[in-house]
């Protein structure tokens, strides 16, 4: 047998990669898949579906994009996988494309960090920033909003969102929805996993106005004291006027209350979700209008 | 002819049925055979001794078939048909006795079957489950993430595990079962009613599991075990109950 010295790997011919892309030895990258300016693909990485990159992300060995959903009722459809800019997926990130009952997509947004095994599941949003450890999984329909960090083998449930910079403890069952700047977990495995504190660093890195800080935290240390009667209490921090990131707060915990079992997107099960509208290129819109009289 | 990518390798010896699909980089060893309608797709590896039964699906970069941990001969792995393999599962092959999968299971990413374990049909592993060497898995169970059953473990049928329980013993069937030392937390009776159980099945089932259990698995209600055993007129799903308990029982009697 001879020794081929030709780097192997299998780029479909249809493929849009642009020229400056790095595609290291034995990466498979299916016919209906983009990739942007200064993305490295390091090695043994395979991308199915059809699924868009953007520029400068970093995606290390093993990591395998774009396959189909882990759905039963899955039935084939195009959908999408969007993955935005200067990412990087650290080794064995899978994500899936979206399923044609949860809005035709799932997306990656720019700046996060996902370690290695994470799992981002169909029909998942990951904003911006977002920090998620490693093997963290993603159960389908899941928000993460932007900064939001979840640590190691935290798992996330069907349709739950988690807030913008919170922080879910490692080894975290997160049933419901996680409020915006708090820290979510159960400091032991058999008790119903809750809210155990503020997320210091993530007030920091969310650059707010001391005005907004003072206002934030008194708002926090009132909902989450005890979190008995949260309704009248974010009734009555909206009625007193709250503004910036409290009413961030206040408006995420009204939706969550409103959800089924804490879980504000379950509303949205078999619908549309409002970001799907948003964010789903328009080839793909045009091809829903067409199989959906 | 079966459909293989030019930068794949399969030995010599290695038997494919005719419309088997194999995509680029993937391994095949000399001593697998694969039915009819496999999809094996980018990067996936199966070796050892290993039949595959027809239309199942092997995901990029999940290994089948190879040797356990710590050991380098070559084992038996048995798997059905209409199974779907995910993205970096590892299925190990059985030296002393064959790894059994049966049919129509789907065994989701990062999933680990042991040596020797056997796995019934239409379960569906989530993500991380481990099936350690040795363990049971029975028909139509459900499996959350990061649960894992531990050699010498067995999970009864219909049974639901919550997100990172550890199974060392029997879970028993139609329950749904949580924490390590797993406690029973009730019937799985949602699942129970998408399988065709009828609602007399299942208020009997929540009748005796009431009875059997004090919230914990290790303290069996035994007064009321005899009690149901001696009952005549029970529900042919609470004898099978009884029966896998009371096999539970006796296996760690013997030990």
């Amino acid at each position: 047998m001879s020794v081929s010295l030709t780097v192997m790997r299998e780029i479909a011919p249809s493929a849009r990669v642009a020229p400056d892309a790095v595609i290291g030895p034995y990466c498979v990258i299916g016919p209906r898949v983009t990739i942007g300016p200064g993305t490295v693909l390091t090695r043994r990485i395979i991308i199915n579906g059809h699924t868009i990159i953007g520029s400068a992300n970093r995606i290390e060995e093993g990591c395998i994009l774009g396959t189909s959903p882990q759905d039963l009722k899955y039935s084939g459809f195009p959908t999408v996988l969007i993955i935005g800019h200067h990412n990087h997926l650290g080794p064995r990130v899978t994500a899936h494309i979206g399923t044609e009952f949860g809005g035709y997509l799932t997306r990656i947004g720019d700046n996060n960090v996902l370690l290695d095994g994470c799992h981002v599941a169909h029909d998942c949003y990951v904003e911006d920033r977002a920090t998620l450890g490693k093997n963290v999984l993603l159960g389908g329909h899941v928000l993460i909003e932007t900064g939001a960090v979840m640590e190691d083998q935290a798992a996330a449930h069907q349709f739950t969102t988690i807030g913008c910079f919170s922080r879910v403890l490692a080894r975290t069952p997160v049933r419901r929805d996680v409020p915006p700047f708090t820290r979510f977990g159960s400091l032991y495995g058999s008790k119903q996993p809750s809210v155990v504190g503020i997320h210091e660093q993530g007030i920091n890195s969310a650059a707010l106005s001391q005005s907004e800080e003072k206002e934030l935290r008194h708002a926090l240390q009132e909902v989450f004291d005890d979190e008995s009667a949260l309704q009248t209490k974010i009734e009555q921090l909206v009625n007193m006027g709250v503004e910036g990131a409290a009413a961030v707060l206040c408006e995420f915990c009204q939706r969550s209350l409103q959800g089924v079992f804490g879980r504000y997107n379950e509303l949205y099960r078999g619908q549309m979700p409002p970001q799907a509208l948003k964010y789903l290129p328009p080839e793909v819109l045009a091809l829903i209008r067409r199989q959906t009289p | 002819m079966p459909e293989v990518s030019r930068q794949a390798v399969v030995e010599k010896g290695a038997q494919l049925a005719d419309d088997v699909k194999v995509g680029p980089f993937v391994y095949i060893g000399s001593c697998v055979r694969i039915g009819p309608g496999c999809v094996i797709d980018s990067g996936a590896t199966v070796t050892g001794q290993t039949v595959i039964g027809a239309k199942c699906r092997i995901f990029p970069l999940a290994v089948v078939g190879s040797a356990p941990d710590g050991s380098d001969q070559m084992g038996t792995c048995t798997i059905g048909q209409a199974n779907t393999i995910r993205e970096h599962v590892t299925i190990n092959a059985g030296c002393d006795e064959p790894t059994q999968i049966g049919d129509d299971n789907l065994i989701m990413i990062g999933c680990l079957v042991g040596a020797g374990a056997r796995i019934a049909s239409h379960c569906v592993l989530n993500n991380c489950t481990q099936i350690n060497p040795g363990a049971r898995i029975d028909d139509y169970v459900w499996t959350s993430a990061f649960t894992s059953v531990l050699p010498g473990g067995s999970v009864g049928a219909y049974t639901f595990l919550v997100g990172y329980t550890g199974v060392e013993t029997d879970a028993p069937p139609f329950a749904m079962v949580q924490g390590y030392p797993f406690r029973v937390r009730g019937v799985n009776s949602e699942r129970l009613r998408r399988c065709g159980f009828g609602d007399d099945d299942i208020r009997a089932l929540k009748e005796a599991f009431r009875q059997l259990y004090n919230g914990s698995a290790d303290q069996i209600n035994e007064p009321a075990l005899r009690k149901m055993q001696d009952r005549k007129d029970l529900n042919p799903h609470v004898v099978r109950l009884i029966e896998h308990i009371q096999a539970g029982l006796a296996k760690r009697q013997s030990k």
